[in-house]
């Protein structure tokens, strides 16, 4: 057989899909995923087995070590491991901040390309190849053992920002190139929001000269948009939400308010920081091991920072065992165990740490995450209680902890959903925290890919490129609404009746809006109108004791007096501010409720109303009975 | 889309009177950036520069799209049903994917396999074909994608319920069809066969009803005419002659009887037989319930046989046909002998007045001339036999005389 084993043959039923791919490249860990002939985007491993790839190059003698094999490099080897390099993309030298304890390769001045930053690793450079064996037409060799190799010399090798994202690009299309079995024919590279351009030229210059055709550069907030759109992330959601994003890295959060309606996302707000990660979360947990090192061995072990050789390498050693340590505590309620082999003085170490414990190390980073959140918040004059949806995005956020903490520090409804109450995140769920980014980049990669071929497409294709007005788009302030005045129960708006909200505000124009519901007929006529109003919406914050708890052992005697906290209690408000016309219409198709019930013997019909708002501003507003032909009743408003 | 809420909204109060009508505009749109993600996202660009924002148009240019599509997917499948030579996808009813491979002896080996509208006409290709596609469609490998909605929210890709039951039973189901040996035994107690056979009505039952029929013979054809169809499979010879219309000629009509009645059937019963009792080593049990299998199977053929053997004389005895060739026979007969007195000599129209009599007294002759000649033929017959075994005798007697003489 000519073909070695372990190559794919061209397979018959190939997919209609062009063979592309999503590439979420964080400056800590990258993931790769591709769109399955199921028509799902899946997050796929390396040839290490690994989902969530560490940036990190290293340099040992004639290897190279890319990814999580570099990672432990870092122990004996951190001078000529690279990590750290998706942020320095694009950037001169003298805009990067020196770091005072690097615990990888340092970055310097190139020596000749001016203010270029770059790295120096020592590698061993292969010496030149041996001769070639004789063969019978030319002079025979004197022995029969091959010329032995010379040595191999060592040098030093420079490399700039640029040559090292290549290195690990490569890589990772390699990755997936083995999964797909083809070549792969583009890609989608997510980018954090506060990229420049310059930098992003950098990654598509990067990418190129890895051989990789950029479909789109994806900011990651659109990234984890095109997952949580589509139809797989829950069927349960309401279309038009208010979602909150939080991506917590190792080195950065981010956190950003998106609208979603019906599948179009647009940013309300956001934030960034490099103050919180989950390194800090790293260096508290490895201060707790170290110190419970100590403890057992009477060992003195100062780490995070460590100054002294031996404690930066017994360091290095609890970062990598800690990986485990946190996803053993994210996977399972009980306790998740440490171990080191020879951490420091040949002594082995071996610890856990239960999840209270654990949480009591995270609270600070759990706590600053909920403080940016409540300041974006703040800042974006959004309560809480709007939220509909938070989504979480990294590893650190697979903590059921910081979810814990969040919703409750941060005020969140009780029914807010996360990927933690939808039950999305474990088993490799849609909700994985981890995998998001990656997945939507490969969705949104396939969907560009196989855009029919029509004579807008180049025109619609500059809308991925972020150089044409295509996505700017205008939303309504203000919600837009029915309003059936009658006789409510507990109306506390003062409205006058049943308010039902159609188009939310922040709703991107040209929008069209469809609500089906019953509406009660007056006896006589069967009528029925509805006034058209344009609202503010507030919250209103109400005190409320919580009911009294009667215990049954204490019968009998007399209830203590006991001052009880009140607790808030928000409520939506709704504000009547525009009105916009009145509907009336007759029912045609008006049904009697039969039976013995309190609503028997009235009239009810169901209609569905609906509204469309240009792109300009003016509202169509249309009725019409289910299972009739045509409208009943229509009402337009121009624009303003 | 519509968003269904489960309100219902008060009645209009009688003393209702709306706002005074303003003409008031909606508050000013502000501008935002869109994420350029999503498949709506591709729409509402669509939407705006395609369609100028029209809804109308735009919805239609999906249903268009989707028409479209729905047009390739059809013609797609017609391609690959030729390339799969007619096998076609079946609908899979649930009940079929949960039958348990245990009881394999029972199932309907040609709906496993989704050859249910070929049956035993199915060629061992189109087995061939059609086990393939049901073997890539259900292979346990392959029960890792979710078919149900509900398991795709919560966790895709993972929901595998290991269930290989319906795997197995295309398995058995391809074993079996793709053995002629075996699928000629599956044939011969075929579901669908079986439970149309034993639907055809009893004699008595086809007699009661033809008489009382207003069309006796259109009852005949109609009834009968499937009967025989259905068993035709089972003949060895093919093809088979059919019961045919009331206006069959003679000849087909005596060749259809002629088969009918010497028919080699296939048909046979090793599928019905017990198992012999597995675990049991005793020779004896095994050669018990061979023997009894082979009595069983013996007894079925016999019931078979007998069943289509009275079915052929059912018809026979009923059939029209018959009685149409015999008066038509008669007919012929008659005018032949018509024929031939007109044709002799000597008969002028004088002797027209009698003709039947001279006839029958001819015959009469004929006959007793006839009969007389073979008693006689007969009586020579025996005198020469007699003659003959005398004449041997006495042969005999001579050649054992001189081989006496010889020996003295």
């Amino acid at each position: 057989m000519s073909v070695p084993n372990g190559v794919p043959a061209a397979s018959a039923d190939a997919p209609s899909l062009p063979p592309v791919v999503g590439i979420n490249f964080g400056n800590s860990y990258a993931s790769i995923a591709v769109f399955t002939k199921e028509g799902i985007a899946e997050c796929i491993a390396n040839e290490d087995g690994e989902r969530q790839i560490a940036c990190a190059i290293s340099f040992h003698g004639e290897e190279m070590y890319i990814g999580n094999q570099a990672k432990h490099q870092l122990v004996k080897n951190h001078e000529n491991t690279i990590t750290g390099f998706r942020n320095l993309l694009g950037k001169k030298f003298s805009e990067v901040p020196q770091t005072k304890s690097p615990i990888s390769a340092v970055v310097i001045q190139h020596p000749t390309l001016p203010d270029e930053p770059a790295y120096k690793v020592k590698v061993l450079q292969a010496s030149p190849s041996p001769l070639p064996p004789s063969t019978a037409t030319n002079t025979p060799a004197a022995s029969v053992a091959p010329t032995p190799r010379s040595e191999p010399i060592p040098s030093e090798r420079i490399l700039i920002v640029s040559e090292v994202t290549t290195i690990f690009i490569k890589s990772l299309v390699q990755s997936a190139e083995d999964f797909l079995g083809t070549k792969v024919q583009g890609a989608v590279i997510t980018v954090p929001a506060w990229f420049t351009q310059s930098q992003k030229d950098a990654l598509s210059k990067v990418a190129t000269e890895a051989g990789v055709n950029v479909i789109q550069l994806l900011e990651e907030n659109a990234a984890a948009a095109a997952t949580t759109t589509t139809e797989l992330w829950s069927s349960d959601l309401r279309p038009d939400r208010t979602q909150l994003l939080v991506d917590l890295g190792s080195s950065s959060l981010h956190i950003s308010l998106l609208s979603i309606s019906t599948g179009l996302a647009h940013v309300l707000a956001s934030s960034s920081t490099t103050d919180v990660g989950a390194d800090q979360l790293d260096d508290a947990l490895i201060r707790f091991f170290g110190a419970d090192f100590t403890k057992k061995t009477k060992v003195a072990l100062t780490v995070a920072p460590a100054t002294d050789t031996t404690d930066r390498r017994a360091e290095a050693k609890l970062r990598l065992a800690i990986e485990h340590t946190k996803r053993t505590i994210s996977a399972s309620p009980g306790a998740a165990t440490c171990s080191v082999e020879s951490l420091k003085d040949g002594f082995d170490y071996t610890g856990t740490v239960n999840r209270m414990r654990f949480d009591m190390l995270a609270r600070p980073v759990y706590s600053a995450v909920s403080n940016a959140v409540s300041t974006l918040l703040q800042n974006a004059e959004i309560d809480a209680h709007d939220v509909d949806e938070i989504v979480y995005i990294g590893g650190t956020p697979c903590l059921p902890g910081l979810n814990d903490h969040l919703l409750l520090a941060a005020g969140f409804r009780e029914d807010v959903d996360t990927p933690f109450s939808l039950g999305t995140v474990v088993g490799g769920g849609v909700g994985d925290p981890t995998t998001i980014l990656a997945r939507g980049a490969a969705s949104q990669a396939a969907l560009v890919a196989t855009m029919p071929e029509d004579e807008d497409k180049a025109e619609l294709k500059t809308a991925y490129q972020g150089v044409s007005n295509l996505n700017d788009v205008a939303v309504v302030t203000r919600t837009l609404g029915v309003l059936f005045p009658g006789q409510v129960e507990n109306d506390v708006d003062g409205l006058g009746g049943v308010w039902v909200p159609i188009v939310l505000k922040e709703t991107p124009l040209p929008a069209r809006r469809t609500v089906r519901f019953d509406v009660g007929l007056s006896d006589a006529s069967k009528k029925f109108a509805f006034e058209v109003w344009e609202v503010s919406e507030g919250i209103r914050v109400e005190k409320v004791k919580p009911p009294k708890v009667v215990y049954s052992d204490d019968e009998g005697e007399p209830e203590e007096e006991e001052e009880e906290e009140e607790i808030d209690v928000k409520h939506k408000t709704v504000k009547k501010e525009v009105f916009l016309g009145l509907v009336e219409a007759e029912a045609k198709l008006g049904v009697q409720a039969k039976g013995k019930g309190p609503d028997a013997g009235k009239w009810t019909s169901t209609v569905d109303v609906r509204l469309i708002v240009s792109a300009e501003g003016s509202l169509d507003v249309e009725v019409k009975e289910v299972g009739a032909e045509g409208p009943v009743a229509s009402l337009r408003v121009a624009a303003s | 889309m519509t968003t269904v809420l489960q309100i219902t909204t008060p009645p209009l109060p009688a003393s209702y009177s709306g706002p005074s009508t303003s003409k008031a505009t909606i508050s000013r749109p502000t501008t935002r950036q869109l994420l350029p993600a999503g498949t709506a996202h591709l729409q509402h660009l669509r939407l705006l520069h395609h369609h100028a924002s029209d809804f109308a148009a735009h919805d239609e240019h999906y249903a268009s799209l989707e028409q479209q599509r729905e047009e390739e997917r059809k013609r797609a499948a017609q391609l690959s049903a030729e390339d799969d030579l007619g096998v076609g996808d079946e609908e899979e009813h649930p009940d079929l994917l949960s039958l348990d491979p245990k009881e394999w002896k029972k199932h309907d080996y040609y709906a496993v396999l989704g050859l249910s509208k070929y049956r035993y006409k199915a060629t061992p290709e189109q087995i061939k074909v059609a086990n393939r596609k049901k073997v890539l469609k259900h292979h346990p490998d392959k029960k890792a994608t979710p078919t149900d909605k509900d398991a795709t929210s919560l966790i895709y890709g993972t929901v595998n319920t290991n269930d290989d039951a319906f795997f197995k039973c295309i398995a058995k189901a391809h074993e079996t069809l793709s053995n002629p040996e075996k699928r000629r035994q599956y044939d011969s107690v075929d579901h669908d066969f079986v439970e149309q056979w034993e639907d055809v009505p009893s004699a008595t039952e086809i007699k009661a009803r033809m008489s009382k029929s207003s069309k006796p013979n259109d009852y005949f054809f109609r009834t009968l005419g499937p009967v025989f169809e259905l068993y035709s499979r089972f003949s060895r010879a093919q093809p088979v002659p059919q019961l045919g219309l009331e206006d069959a000629s003679k000849e087909d009509v005596e060749a259809f009887y002629d088969f009918w009645y010497n028919l080699d059937s296939w048909r046979s019963f090793e599928w019905l037989d017990k198992e012999v009792n597995e675990g049991s080593d005793s020779r004896d049990d095994k050669r018990y319930t061979e023997k009894k299998n082979k009595s069983e199977r013996a007894r079925r053929k016999k019931e078979d046989t007998a069943k289509v053997r009275g079915l052929v004389d059912l018809a026979l005895s009923l059939d029209p046909r018959i009685k149409r060739i015999k008066q038509e026979e008669k007919a012929a007969r008659e005018a032949k002998k018509a024929a031939s007195r007109a044709g002799t000599p000597g008969v002028n129209g004088k002797a027209n007045a009698k003709p039947s009599k001279e006839e029958e007294e001819r015959k009469k002759k004929e006959e007793e001339e006839k009969k007389v000649a073979e008693e006689a033929a007969k009586a020579e017959a025996k005198k020469a036999k007699a003659a003959a075994a005398t004449a041997a005798k006495k042969a005999r007697r001579a050649a054992r005389a001189a081989e006496e003489g010889g020996a003295a």
